[in-house]
C-alpha cells in the first residue's frame, strides 16, 4: 500500500512492533496507526474492509469516547468502542517497514 | 432507427450522501427530497430530461451504496438493479457515477467495482467547489484516463458545469472502461471456474462477460451464511456447488483470501489517487472537526442535543402563535359569513359547524407543524442528523439496537411512515423489523395539534409561560421517545432476540444549510397537510356532522326568532345537547363510555378517540364539530376555550387536568393511522406485524392512561 522505501532507523524500531500492537479502542485520539489485524465475524471483517478499516491502512484515530472517531480514506467515521476492540493496530511509522518487505 | 430505442437511460449511482439525489434533481427538475447525512434515498426513483439533441433521457436515482457486497435492503436495491436481478426495473443500459469530489479515495472503492461491470459509464465529479474551498486540487484528465471513461467535474448548484454533463450524458456511444480488478492467481482462477459454468448454463453469455464475472466474484466473496440466498437471487444454479468447492481451493491457496480482495482493490486505488490528486491531507474539513469536538462530546454533545430539541419545542409555540390566531380568526369569520348569508337549514349547518369547524379546526395547527419541520429540514441538511445517532449509540446499544437505529427514529418526529421507510439502512432483518415496530411511538405532526390543544386547556390563556408549555411539549415527545426505547428493549429480549449490532456510520462534514432544500421540505409538508385536510378530514367531517346532526330530535322545535334573545340562547343551547344525545353519534358515545370511562373520558371524548383512529387530527375536527353543533352559535369561542368550559350533566369540569393528562398519554402511546400500518404491511411483507402493532400500542395507551387517571385519582388530584 505504501510506496515510499524504509528508512534505515526505521526498521531497527520495527524489531519492536509486535509489542506496540493494540486494539484501536486502546489507541491515543490524535495518533495516525496502521491496521494490522481484523477479529470478529466474516460480515464485519468484510464491512470494516470495505469501508477503509482494510489491513495496512492508514487511519487516523480522531477522538474517542463511548464510541470513536476515526479518519479514515479521507472520511470522518464513527464507531463503536466494541467494534474498535476488533481492529488491531500499530504506529503508522512502524508499518512503513513492515509493509517495505512486500 | 426505432425512436423508441433511443431513450438512454442511465442509473444514478454512488456512495451514500454524495450528492446523487441533488444531482438527479438538478438534471431532471424534480424535488425528491435531499439531506446531509447517509441514506435519505432508500428506494429507485426515476426522472426524465431532454438531451442536448432533443432526446429524452431517463434517469433512475438508487440508494447510496459502499460496495455491490450488499448489507442493508437499500444497497440490495442498488446491486439487484445493477445486475438486472430485478423483475419490476431492466437493467439500465448506462451508468452515471457520481463521486463526492472531497472524497475521493473513498468513493473509488464502489466505483471501481462499477466501472467492472462493463456498462458505458459516465462520472460526475461532484461538489468539485467544496473539494477546491478545502484544498483539494484533482486531475480531472488523468482520473479519466485511468479509469477509461469520461470524468465530469460538476457541481448541481452551478448552471454550467450541469451543462457539460448533460452533453456527456446525450453522447450516442460511451465507451466501456477497461479497468479490471487485478488480484492474486488464485482469486483469478476461482472466477474463471465459476464463470464457467454459469456461462454454459445461460446460452448468449460467455465467460469473458463482465456481468458474469462480477456476479461470480460476488458470489465467491459472500459470507458463508449468506452464499446460498444469494446464488438462488442471482439463479446461479449449478454455479453454487462450483463457487463452495472454489472457495476451498482458495481457503488452501490463499489463506487471506477475503482480505487480499479488498486490499487489492485499495491498493490500486490509493495509487490512482496519487496520480489524480496527490497524497490528499489527512485532517479533513477544519470546521468539521472543531464542531464535532463540541457536538460529540460525551457531556457537551448531550448539551447540545437537548438545547437543539428544546429551542424547536418553544419555537413551536412562540413562532406559531400568531398566524394560528390569524387562521383561528379567519375560519370563525367565514363561518359567521355562511351563517349570515345562507338560509337557516341543514345545509348551512353542515357547511358551518361541520365542514368549516372540522377542517378549521385542524388547519389552525399548520403553522406549528410548518416550524417542526423547519427544524426537521435544518437538522438534516446541516448533518446533525448522523450526530445525533452518534451520540445516541450509546443509549441505543444499552436497548440492543445501535445508533442508525436513531435515524428512522429521529425522522418519525416528522411522521412515522418516512421513518420507517428509513429502517431500509439497517443490515440486520430483526433490528430493522424492532426499529419499524417502536417508530410509530415517536410522536409524529398529526399528534402536534392534540398535544397543543390539550396544553391550551390545561393552561388557559395566560396562566402560565411559553416556556412551561414549551417544556411540557418536549416532555411529551421524550415520554414517547423513552417508551419506544423500552419497547426495543422489550422486543429484543423476547420476541426479536438478537445481539447488539456493531455501530459504524460516516460523519458527514457540517454544511450551511440550504434554505431552499428546507423551504421546498416545509411546502410539500404544507401541501400534504393541506391536502389531508381537504380529503380525509372533509369527508370525516362531513359523515361526523350527519351521524351527530341525525337523527333529528323529534322534541326540538324551530327556533322562534321572536322570542327574546336571552330565552332564545338558553333554548338553543339545550335543544342542541338533547339534539347530540339523540344522535347516531350520542348513541354510539354512551355505547362506548362503560368502556373509556375508568381513563376519565366521557362520551363525547370517546366518539372523537373512535374517529381519531382513522387519523390523529380527526380528533381535533370531531371535537369542533360536536362542540359546535352544540354550542351558542351567535358567539363562537376558540376550540380550547370551548374545551375549558365544558362541564358534566352534574356540573363538575369535564377536562380536568387529570382527563386532558390522560387523554395526552393515551395519544402518545396509541397507533391511530392507517397509513401507517398500511406502510409497515408493505415493507414487513405480512399483516401479521402491523396486527400486533396496533393491538400492542393501543393495549398500551389504554393501560398507560387508566393507571394515569386512577393513579391520579388516588392521590387526590383532579
Amino acid at each position: 500500500m505504501l510506496r515510499e522505501p524504509s528508512i534505515p532507523s526505521m526498521i531497527k524500531l520495527s524489531m519492536s512492533s509486535s509489542t506496540n500492537l493494540t486494539p484501536l479502542s486502546e489507541a491515543k485520539a490524535g495518533s495516525v496507526l496502521s491496521v494490522v489485524r481484523l477479529d470478529g465475524n466474516e460480515q464485519v471483517c468484510r464491512r470494516l474492509r470495505e469501508v477503509g478499516f482494510c489491513e495496512k491502512a492508514e487511519i487516523r484515530l480522531l477522538s474517542r469516547g463511548g464510541q470513536m472517531i476515526c479518519h479514515v480514506c479521507g472520511t470522518r467515521l464513527a464507531l463503536s468502542r466494541k467494534l474498535a476492540q476488533k481492529i488491531w493496530v500499530q504506529p503508522f511509522s512502524l508499518s512503513l517497514s513492515t509493509s517495505s518487505k512486500k | 432507427m426505432h425512436p423508441e430505442k433511443d431513450v438512454k437511460c442511465y442509473a444514478v449511482v454512488g456512495n451514500p450522501n454524495c450528492g446523487k439525489t441533488t444531482l438527479f434533481n438538478a438534471l431532471t427538475g424534480l424535488r425528491q427530497k435531499v439531506g446531509n447525512y447517509p441514506g435519505v434515498t432508500v428506494e429507485k426513483k426515476s426522472g426524465q430530461f431532454i438531451g442536448q439533441h432533443g432526446e429524452k433521457i431517463e434517469l433512475l436515482d438508487l440508494p447510496g451504496s459502499y460496495s455491490l457486497n450488499s448489507h442493508a435492503p437499500d444497497e440490495c436495491v442498488t446491486r439487484d438493479v445493477l445486475l438486472g436481478l430485478r423483475s419490476d426495473t431492466p437493467r439500465p443500459d448506462r451508468i452515471l457515477c457520481v463521486i463526492d469530489a472531497s472524497h475521493l479515495e473513498r468513493n473509488l472503492y464502489f466505483i471501481t467495482q462499477v466501472l467492472e461491470l462493463g456498462l458505458p459509464t459516465i462520472i460526475a465529479l461532484n461538489m468539485i467547489d467544496l473539494a477546491k474551498a478545502q484544498g483539494i486540487a484533482i486531475d480531472v484528465l488523468k482520473l479519466s484516463e485511468e479509469l477509461d471513461v469520461p470524468v465530469i467535474a460538476c457541481q448541481a448548484n452551478h448552471r454550467e458545469t450541469l451543462l457539460s454533463l448533460k452533453l456527456a450524458l446525450s453522447r450516442a456511444e460511451i465507451t466501456r472502461s477497461s479497468w479490471a480488478q487485478k488480484l492474486p492467481s488464485p482469486w483469478m482462477r476461482a472466477i474463471d471456474g465459476v464463470s464457467a459454468i454459469w456461462a454454459h448454463a445461460g446460452e448468449k453469455t460467455s465467460q469473458r462477460d463482465p456481468l458474469v464475472r462480477m456476479k461470480s466474484l460476488l458470489l465467491l466473496a459472500s459470507p458463508d451464511a449468506e452464499i446460498e440466498s444469494l446464488s438462488k437471487e442471482m439463479k446461479a444454479g449449478s454455479a453454487l456447488g462450483i463457487a463452495l468447492a472454489q472457495r476451498s481451493m482458495l481457503d488452501r491457496e490463499l489463506p487471506l483470501w477475503r482480505e487480499a480482495l479488498v486490499s487489492a482493490r485499495y491498493d490500486r486505488i490509493t495509487e490512482l489517487c496519487q496520480a489524480a490528486q496527490g497524497k490528499s491531507s489527512i485532517a479533513g474539513d477544519a470546521m468539521t472537526h472543531h464542531l464535532d469536538e463540541i457536538l460529540t462530546h460525551p457531556f457537551w454533545g448531550w448539551f447540545g442535543f437537548l438545547g437543539i430539541m428544546g429551542l424547536m419545542f418553544i419555537s413551536i409555540f412562540v413562532v406559531a402563535a400568531y398566524p394560528m390566531s390569524w387562521i383561528e380568526t379567519t375560519f370563525g369569520f367565514l363561518g359567521n359569513c355562511v351563517r349570515e348569508i345562507m338560509p337557516q337549514g341543514d345545509l348551512r349547518d353542515l357547511i358551518s359547524d361541520g365542514i368549516i369547524a372540522g377542517i378549521g379546526g385542524v388547519v389552525t395547527f399548520l403553522p406549528q407543524i410548518l416550524v417542526l419541520f423547519f427544524f426537521i429540514g435544518l437538522l438534516e441538511d446541516t448533518g446533525y442528523m448522523a450526530r445525533a445517532a452518534f451520540l445516541m449509540d450509546r443509549v441505543m446499544s444499552k436497548v440492543g439496537l445501535h445508533g442508525k437505529s436513531f435515524i428512522p427514529l429521529l425522522s418519525s418526529y416528522a411522521c412515522a411512515i418516512p421513518g420507517i421507510m428509513a429502517t431500509r439502512t439497517i443490515e440486520n432483518a430483526k433490528d430493522r423489523l424492532v426499529t419499524i415496530l417502536v417508530a410509530p411511538l415517536m410522536s409524529c405532526s398529526a399528534r402536534l395539534p392534540v398535544y397543543a390543544l390539550m396544553i391550551a386547556a390545561l393552561f388557559p390563556k395566560g396562566t402560565v409561560s411559553i416556556w412551561i408549555q414549551g417544556a411540557i411539549m418536549m416532555g411529551l415527545y421524550l415520554f414517547g421517545t423513552v417508551t419506544a426505547l423500552g419497547f426495543a428493549w422489550l422486543f429484543k429480549k423476547t420476541i426479536l432476540h438478537g445481539e447488539t449490532p456493531v455501530f459504524l456510520m460516516e460523519l458527514p462534514p457540517y454544511r450551511i444549510p440550504a434554505l431552499k432544500h428546507v423551504l421546498l421540505q416545509m411546502i410539500q409538508r404544507a401541501r400534504i397537510f393541506l391536502k389531508r385536510a381537504g380529503t380525509v378530514i372533509l369527508g370525516i367531517s362531513v359523515i361526523l356532522w350527519f351521524l351527530v346532526s341525525f337523527p333529528k330530535n323529534p322534541s326540538s322545535h324551530v327556533r322562534n326568532s321572536n322570542t327574546s334573545p336571552q330565552v332564545a340562547i338558553t333554548s338553543v343551547k339545550s335543544d342542541k345537547a338533547t339534539q347530540l344525545e339523540y344522535s347516531y353519534a350520542g348513541h354510539f358515545g354512551h355505547w362506548i363510555e362503560p368502556v373509556i370511562a375508568p381513563l376519565g373520558f366521557d362520551w363525547k371524548i370517546g366518539i372523537g378517540l373512535v374517529a381519531a383512529q382513522a387519523a390523529r387530527e380527526v380528533f381535533i375536527s370531531t371535537l369542533a364539530i360536536i362542540y359546535h353543533v352544540e354550542s351558542d352559535e351567535e358567539n363562537p369561542s376558540s376550540l380550547s376555550t370551548t374545551l375549558i368550559h365544558e362541564t358534566h350533566p352534574d356540573g363538575t369540569l369535564v377536562y380536568t387536568p387529570l382527563t386532558c393528562l390522560s387523554i395526552l398519554v393515551f395519544f402518545v402511546l396509541s397507533m391511530q393511522c392507517i397509513s401507517t400500518l398500511a406502510v409497515v404491511r408493505r415493507e414487513t411483507n405480512s399483516l401479521r406485524w402491523p396486527l400486533f402493532q396496533f393491538f400492542y400500542m393501543t393495549g398500551a395507551a389504554y393501560l398507560a392512561s387508566l393507571l394515569v387517571y386512577q393513579g391520579g385519582k388516588l392521590f387526590g388530584l383532579m
